[in-house]
C-alpha cells in the first residue's frame, strides 16, 4: 500500500511511448479528417474539424504533457508536413494552444472512471482550444488589415465569423467528435492499454496535478507557453502600431526589417526555452514502476 | 452513397500512399533541394514573418512574385497549389460577404486584397522550402538548430510508419463494414449513411489505439537497444551524425541574391 500515495511517475522510455502513440494516432485521424470533405448549410459547417476525442482519451489514461505534446507534434507532422500544407509560424501558435488546450483537459480529470469528469474534461478541452484559436485569427486579420477603421464593418465581421464558428466548432465537434467518443473511449480503454505500455493504470491516489513536486513545474511551463502565444500576438500589434502612426516605410525600411527580425530573434528564443525547459521537464527523478508483463 | 463511392475509387489507400511518398521524396534535384538546410531555415525566417509587418502593397507585390519564381524553380504539384488558392479565395470571399453585409461597401476589397497577397507570400514561401526538404534533410537541419532530438526522430517515424498505419486503419474500417449493416435508407441529404461512415471512422480507432501501443512499446525498445536516447543528448554523437551539413558557395549566393532583391524593393519602390 506504500504505492497508493506516490506521484505518477515515468520512465523516460514509458514517456516516449505515450508520446510515439499519441503522436501517430492523432496525426492518422488529422490525416484522415484533412481528406474527407466538408458540408455547408448555410454559414453552418459541417466539417470533422479534428478527431479531439483521440488526444482527450490519451491525456486522460496517460501522463497529459506528453500526449498533448505527442499529438500537437502527430498534427503538425502528418496533417501539415506529409501533405506539404505546413504553414511554419503560423503552426507554431496551433501547436501551443492544441498542447495548452489538451494538457489542461487531461490534469481536469482526478479518477477515469467518473464519467462527470471524463465529460466536462473533454469539452473543457475543446473550449480552450477553440477560444484560443479564434482569438488569434482575430488578432491576425486586425494586425494583418491596415486600414482597418477606414473599412466600415470589417472589424465586427471578423469577430463575428470568428465567434460563429468558434460556436459551431464547439457544439458541432465539440460534442459529437469530442465528448461522445471519449465517453465511450475511457471507460473501455482503462486498464487495457496502461498494461501494453508497461505501466499501471492511473487511480485517482496518483495525482502529478497541484501542489505535487512535478506540479508546480509544469503549471509554470503552460503559463509561460500561454504568455509566449500572447506576447507573440501582442509584438506583432504593437509592430503595426509603430508603422502605422509614422508612415516613413520606405524611407526606414531597413530598420523595420531590424524590428521584426527582433521580433523573430525573441520567437525564436521563446521556442528554444520552451525545448529546454520541456527537456529539463522530463529529467524529473524517474522511478521505475513494477512492469507489468505484456 | 455514390458519392462516397466515387471519393473513394479516386481516394483508394494506395493512391495516398503514393501521394504521400511523392511529396516526400519526389523532387529532390531541384535547386531548393539542394541547398544546406540552415539556408533555407535562415530564408523562411524571413519571408515567413517579415510580410505580416509591411503595408506597401508594391514591395508585397515584389515579393509574392519573388516567392512564386521560388515556388516554380521547386516543381511544387500543382494540386497543393491548387488546395492553397482555393483556401484564400474561400477566407477572402466569406470575409468579404460577410462585411459587406454589415455595410461595408466595395472599397472593403482593396485591404482585403492586401491581406490575401500577404497570406498568399508567407504560405508560398513556407510550401517552397518545406516542400523541396526530404524528410531526411528536414530532420537533420532541425536536429542541427538544437531542436530536441525527439522531434526529429518523430518526422522520420511519421513518414517510416505511415503507410503502415493507413494500411492497418484500413483494415479495421472494412471489417467493421462487413461486420456492421449499412442503413437501408440514405435519409435526408445522405444523413444517415454519413453518420454510419463517421461512426464507424471513429469506432476504428479502438482496436487501433491497442494495436498502436503495442507497436509503440517494440519502437521503444528498439530504440533503446540501439542507444538512441544516448544519441539525443550528447554533443558528440550528433556531429558525427551531422557531419555532412555544409554550408557551400551555393547557399550563400542564395542568401546575398534574396537579400539584394529585398533591399532593391524596399530602395526602388
Amino acid at each position: 500500500m506504500a504505492t497508493l500515495n506516490q506521484r505518477y511517475t515515468l520512465t523516460q522510455s514509458q514517456k516516449m511511448m505515450v508520446f510515439i502513440l499519441s503522436m501517430s494516432l492523432y496525426g492518422l485521424s488529422n490525416m484522415i479528417t484533412e481528406l474527407v470533405p466538408s458540408a455547408y448549410l448555410g454559414p453552418i459547417e459541417f466539417s470533422i474539424e479534428y478527431f479531439a476525442f483521440i488526444p482527450l482519451t490519451l491525456c486522460i489514461l496517460f501522463h497529459p504533457l506528453y500526449a498533448a505534446i505527442g499529438a500537437s507534434l502527430g498534427e503538425v507532422i502528418f496533417g501539415e508536413l506529409m501533405l506539404g500544407q505546413f504553414g511554419g509560424f503560423g503552426e507554431l501558435e496551433k501547436f501551443i494552444a492544441f498542447s495548452l488546450a489538451m494538457y489542461v483537459a487531461g490534469t481536469f480529470v482526478r479518477d477515469p472512471k467518473n464519467k462527470l469528469q471524463v465529460g466536462t474534461a473533454a469539452i473543457l478541452g475543446v473550449v480552450i482550444h477553440q477560444a484560443i484559436s479564434a482569438m488569434v485569427d482575430i488578432l491576425k486579420v486586425w494586425v494583418g488589415v491596415e486600414e482597418l477603421e477606414a473599412v466600415p464593418g470589417l472589424a465586427e465581421s471578423v469577430v463575428v465569423v470568428e465567434g460563429f464558428a468558434f460556436l459551431n466548432d464547439v457544439l458541432f465537434s465539440g460534442i459529437l467528435f469530442a465528448l461522445l467518443p471519449t465517453l465511450y473511449l475511457v471507460p473501455r480503454l482503462y486498464g487495457k492499454i496502461e498494461p501494453l505500455l508497461g505501466m499501471k493504470p492511473r487511480d485517482r491516489h496518483d495525482r502529478y496535478s497541484l501542489g505535487e513536486i512535478v506540479g508546480p513545474r509544469l503549471i509554470v511551463t503552460g503559463i509561460f507557453l500561454a504568455a509566449a502565444a500572447f506576447l507573440f500576438e501582442y509584438l506583432s500589434e504593437a509592430g503595426f502600431n509603430v508603422e502605422w502612426e509614422a508612415d516613413f516605410l520606405e524611407m526606414f525600411g531597413d530598420w523595420f526589417i531590424w524590428v521584426s527580425l527582433g521580433v523573430a530573434l525573441i520567437v525564436a528564443i521563446i521556442t528554444i526555452t520552451f525545448m529546454i525547459k520541456k527537456k529539463s521537464n522530463t529529467n524529473a527523478a524517474d522511478q521505475q514502476e513494477e512492469k507489468i508483463p505484456s | 452513397m455514390e458519392y462516397t463511392r466515387k471519393f473513394a475509387d479516386k481516394l483508394s489507400v494506395e493512391q495516398v500512399k503514393i501521394e504521400l511518398l511523392n511529396t516526400a521524396y519526389g523532387n529532390g534535384d531541384t535547386f531548393l533541394a539542394k541547398l544546406d538546410p540552415r539556408t533555407l531555415f535562415i530564408w523562411y525566417l524571413f519571408f515567413g514573418i517579415i510580410p505580416w509587418f509591411i503595408h506597401d502593397v508594391r514591395v508585397l507585390i515584389g515579393m509574392c512574385l519573388f516567392m512564386m519564381v521560388t515556388t516554380y524553380m521547386a516543381k511544387i504539384s500543382p494540386l497543393i497549389i491548387f488546395i492553397l488558392c482555393l483556401g484564400l479565395l474561400g477566407q477572402g470571399g466569406y470575409l468579404l460577404v460577410v462585411s459587406l453585409f454589415f455595410g461595408g461597401n466595395w472599397t472593403t476589397m482593396l485591404p482585403l486584397l492586401v491581406l490575401t497577397v500577404k497570406l498568399s507570400t508567407i504560405s508560398l514561401a513556407s510550401i517552397s522550402v518545406f516542400c523541396s526538404m526530404n524528410p531526411d534533410k528536414l530532420s537533420d537541419g532541425l536536429l542541427k538548430i538544437k531542436v530536441p532530438g525527439q522531434v526529429s526522430f518523430s518526422i522520420a517515424y511519421g513518414y517510416r510508419m505511415l503507410p503502415t498505419l493507413i494500411e492497418e486503419y484500413h483494415h479495421v474500417f472494412q471489417s467493421f463494414r462487413l461486420r456492421g449493416k449499412t442503413p437501408e435508407k440514405h435519409g435526408f441529404l445522405y444523413i444517415r449513411s454519413i453518420a454510419y461512415f463517421v461512426k464507424i471512422a471513429m469506432l476504428s480507432f479502438y482496436p487501433l489505439l491497442l494495436s498502436t501501443a503495442k507497436s509503440a512499446r517494440t519502437t521503444v525498445e528498439a530504440l533503446e537497444t540501439k542507444g538512441s536516447m544516448y544519441g539525443f543528448n550528447h554533443p558528440e554523437v550528433k556531429k558525427l551524425k551531422l557531419a555532412s551539413l555544409k554550408m557551400k558557395r551555393q547557399d550563400y549566393l542564395f542568401l546575398l541574391g534574396s537579400a539584394i532583391y529585398v533591399i532593391a524593393l524596399f530602395i526602388l519602390l
